[in-house]
């Protein structure tokens, strides 16, 4: 059973934030100085391209984002075509809207995201817990150090020096795309392993990059959790070391890791999307380069809003998710 | 005791702290290289005063770019860029840190519930699209606008810990007298608070700037960066533009990467220094 006092204060909690950052994306586009239709406009009549329905893109874009009326009505008109999925048309291809464009590159980042985050967190937290619980190893804290190094290493770095280890010095992966040139999807093993081997890099870079993190982070409370006094009395008990270092240790230590796991998925995400267009993956990063290549400012934007919108709901559902974990917040409930 | 004899008592505590010296000296490193060519009286190269596309050789000891300019140079000017634009935003991001910091942790009440608030949206909200939708609004990048940029998004890392620290110390018999002798809020957090929570003044700024490098190097990698200066993060764009990593050309790629991670590893040892000497029970991890 959740409590239900603390998923409705979560809840408010969350819907608050997502109109405090919707309101900040608001107020970037309407209070930056020029205005970007305008002057992408201005731009392509001056290099002496005519946009066919120029006059009809300004007309959809004001109307879409409510540009008449005094600085508040505008916000107003925004925030009900922004809560009802809409983020006006593309720029650089217009009329195709922006919502549509997003779709098709969307299944990629989210396939690869899921699979990185997951891999990544539980792969860290394994090896945190056992080299935190056999601290004492000299070998164990040679990992430890290498965990360090690497979770000070930002993601687009991992996946520059992963490009020349194996696209380059050792060629056995490749080093851009979703899949070869040419392919056609279908449903074989042949087009599978295709996929599987252009996200190899990609994934690996997530993976790796998030890793050392985890690691890190699990080995420091596995250590601290080695003076408690419930791991005395198992001990004392004479249960075996390793139901007490997965049961009792790592089981309490993991708490904190899933708060981290909310709090950094922010910077995963970041973190992902630069890999993406690293290796021009065709997920929402490699749309960010393509969108600031073509100036589409309205696709930069929806991107933003739809990246923020899905990292504020994935930080709820871990939220929720929490107290199923931790009793105590239940019991918090009934006091 | 006396000024200097306080300066000096601080120096000795952070000289026995190792990892603090090491983090410091290979920062330093850093720092001189980047203040070595124009030391040293080497101007910025011209575009085609060196042959382009050169291997590594002993006149070009990190070979040439496409635009014929000494990659060494090139690279020498660039870490001065970033870390200029890093310590400026660092700088910035942790004054704001500060104040959001203690203001919400001694006040309390609604106003700690707004700035508890406020950190949290920008603690878990994915930076790298919005700075790129502000890049993108902005009709030219500066460095200054830039550095005011990435502070704004790199203050809530310090906020959160100097938030922690007020809400802690506010409770101490000292501030209660400071209180109870009548002196007002503002004179209670700056002059008698802040002095007590300097280690973590310094490793929430350490913070700030590793954050601000961070994201400063995640918009140049992508080419969103002040027209007239290079940075370690524009060093790397061009090998993705030019596809040197593909035709391995490692010396456009590597050497950047090699002071970024000099840069972040000597940061990061210079905040657990900070951290172990404000609490000694971490010194055994």
């Amino acid at each position: 059973m959740l409590p239900v006092r603390y998923v409705m204060k979560r809840i408010a909690t969350y819907l608050i934030t997502l109109v405090a950052a919707f309101t900040v994306v608001f107020l970037i586009s309407h209070l930056a100085p020029g205005d970007p239709i305008g002057a992408i406009l201005t731009q392509m009549s001056l290099r002496g391209q005519q946009i066919p329905d120029g006059e009809k893109l300004v007309e959809a874009y004001r109307k879409m984002f409510g540009l008449e009326g005094n600085l508040f009505q505008q916000y107003v008109a925004y925030l009900s075509q922004v809560l009802r999925g809409n983020f006006g048309l593309s720029l650089a291809f217009f009329p195709t809207p922006v919502t549509q464009l997003i779709t098709r590159a969307l299944p990629w980042t989210i396939g690869l995201l899921t699979v990185t985050v997951i891999v990544s967190w539980i792969l860290g937290n394994l090896i945190g817990a056992l080299i935190g619980w056999f601290s004492e190893s000299k070998i164990n804290a040679i990992i430890a150090a290498i965990s360090l190094v690497l979770s000070r290493i930002p993601y687009y770095v991992l996946a520059i020096v992963l490009i020349l280890v194996f696209a380059v010095y050792i060629p056995i992966l490749p080093s851009s795309g979703a899949m070869s040139m040419g392919a056609i999807p279908e449903f074989s093993l042949s087009f599978i392993l295709n996929l599987l081997r252009h996200a190899a890099l990609p994934a690996l870079s997530i993976i790796l990059a998030s890793l050392g993190g985890w690691v890190i982070g699990m080995r420091s409370l596995m250590i601290n959790i080695q003076g408690e006094d419930y791991i005395l009395f198992a001990e004392a008990k004479g249960l075996k070391r390793s139901t007490i270092m997965m049961r009792y240790a790592a089981r309490n230590a993991l708490l904190p890791q899933v708060t981290g796991l909310a709090l950094s998925l922010g910077y995963i995400v970041s973190g992902a999307l630069l890999t993406e267009a690293v290796f021009a993956y065709p997920g929402l990063g490699n749309l960010y380069i393509t969108a600031l290549g073509l100036n589409d400012y309205n696709l930069i934007q929806g991107m933003t809003l739809l990246i923020i919108f899905t990292v504020l709901t994935a930080n709820l559902i871990i939220d929720l998710l929490y107290p199923l974990l931790d009793p105590r917040i239940r019991y918090g409930e009934e006091k | 005791m006396r000024r200097s004899e306080r300066l000096l008592a601080t120096i000795r505590v952070l000289g026995s702290n190792r990892k603090f010296v090491i983090g410091f000296v290979l920062l330093l490193i850093v720092v001189i290289a980047g203040l070595l060519p124009p030391v040293l009286g080497i101007h910025f190269p011209e575009f085609g005063s060196a042959p382009s596309f050169r291997k590594p050789s002993a006149q070009f000891p990190l070979g040439t770019d496409g635009l014929g300019r000494d990659l060494l140079v090139v690279l020498l000017y660039s870490i001065q860029t970033s870390l200029y634009i890093g310590f400026l935003a660092g700088g910035f991001g942790t004054v704001l840190g500060l104040t959001v910091g203690l203001i919400s942790g001694y006040r309390g009440g609604a106003v700690d519930d707004v700035l508890r608030s406020l950190i949290d949206i920008f603690l878990v909200i994915p930076l790298w699209p919005i700075l790129i939708l502000i890049s993108a609004s902005v009709k030219s990048l500066t460095i200054p606008l830039m550095a005011g940029l990435l502070a704004a998004f790199s203050w809530q890392g310090s906020a959160r810990t100097i938030r922690a620290q007020a809400l802690s110390l506010k409770e101490r018999e000292f501030v209660s007298i400071a209180q109870l002798s009548g002196l007002r809020t503002l004179e209670i957090v700056f002059a008698e608070i802040l002095p007590n929570m300097i280690p973590f003044v310094a490793a929430g700024f350490v913070m700030s700037v590793t954050g601000a490098i961070l994201a400063e190097v995640s918009l140049e990698v992508i080419g969103l960066a002040p027209p007239k200066a290079t940075s370690v993060g524009l060093m790397l764009y061009w090998a993705q533009q030019y596809s040197a990593t593909v035709k391995g050309w490692w010396w456009w790629a590597i050497p950047p990467i090699l002071v970024l991670i000099l840069i972040f590893t000597s940061l990061y040892l210079i905040m657990t220094g900070f951290d172990e000497i404000s609490n000694p029970r971490l010194r055994k991890l």
